[in-house]
């Protein structure tokens, strides 16, 4: 194979071997998702192919193979996340207008009643968020999103105070303005890097771990519903 | 001794017959079959990040995807406790 676009020494030759097959394969899957969207007419099932047509997004992205495709993954998972999350709330609100009763936010088959439920979640997520802070930045911010996920989750079936949320969400601003100021200082102030360096790092941890409250902000009117 | 191939053709195999499987697989009418036909491309897209070295884009992804699975479950089994055609 002749490269045809300018390929840097750098880049090593099994990835550029391997391009070619990548692009394919991810043409060829974001092809097979689509083409079965468009046979589908259920709602719940083509948000589940979606699932599949960003897979081969992925495969594309990462056949660049050096650090920009890295970069570029995240990105596109945190807004594949967002995106299925919305619209799943999308489909799910209008089911419940049409058939006029509603369910609870998140229904559990059993009743998990548990005492396992009680202590180990406080541990897992204590676990999870030492770690999360110890990568920091953007890896360390989605395991300790995973750790708080995860407890409040767990204790969903007691009950979560609803203006916790508030102050998650506020706590994820203030992180998303740390982060920008660490930007700012990079080129305002170059000497300080290691001060900028620090910002970001724990800005952007914050922020992604406090994604959460997305969560809570979508069911902040039910948890209204459920205090009355 | 690793042949970075072998990891990396066995996961675009993965992705192909996953994405098929979960477009036209047998007993996908379910949606709970289906979200879980999604996670054998979910797989190979794991095998080849892991060709390229991509070691955060992998573990990120290997969180999303459990987050993703976690959502559309929560969307499927409400869906069925409002009795909506599925």
């Amino acid at each position: 194979m002749t490269a045809s676009v300018l390929v840097p020494t750098v880049v090593s030759p099994e990835v550029v071997s391997l391009y070619i097959p990548a692009i394919f394969t991810g043409l060829l899957v974001g092809l097979i998702g689509l083409l079965a969207i468009s046979y589908q007419k259920n709602d719940l099932h083509a948000l589940i192919l979606t699932d599949i047509v960003s897979l081969g997004m992925l495969i594309l992205v990462a056949a660049v193979g050096t650090d920009l495709a890295e970069a570029l993954i995240l990105p596109g998972l945190v807004v594949e996340l967002a995106e299925i999350l919305a619209i799943s709330e999308i489909l799910m609100s209008r089911e419940m207008r049409k058939m006029d009763k509603t369910v609870e936010l998140i229904p559990l088959p059993l009743s998990f009643n548990m005492e396992i439920l009680d202590t180990a979640p406080t541990f897992l997520a204590i676990i999870l968020i030492i770690y999360g802070a110890f990568l920091s930045g953007f890896t360390g911010g989605a395991i300790a999103g995973g750790g708080i996920l995860f407890y409040v989750l767990s204790k969903m079936t007691r009950g979560v105070p609803s203006n916790t949320w508030e102050g998650v969400a506020g706590a994820s601003a203030i992180a998303w303005c740390l982060w920008i100021v660490g930007f700012l200082i990079f080129f305002v102030a170059p000497s300080y890097w290691l001060l900028a360096l620090f910002l970001a790092a724990f800005g952007i941890f914050i922020k992604v771990a406090f994604k959460v409250g997305l969560i809570g902000v979508i069911g902040r009117e039910e948890f209204k519903k459920d205090k009355e | 001794m690793f042949d970075i191939y072998v990891y990396f053709y066995t996961g675009v195999l993965l992705v192909i017959l996953g994405s098929i499987a979960t477009a036209i697989g047998p007993g996908v009418k379910d949606p709970i079959v289906r979200t879980l036909n999604t996670e054998i491309p979910s797989v190979g897209v794991s095998l080849i990040l892991l060709t390229y070295n991509h070691t955060i884009a992998l573990l990120t992804f290997i969180a999303a995807t459990v987050i993703i699975m976690m959502i559309l479950l929560r969307a499927i089994v409400r869906m069925e406790e409002l009795g909506a055609e599925l």
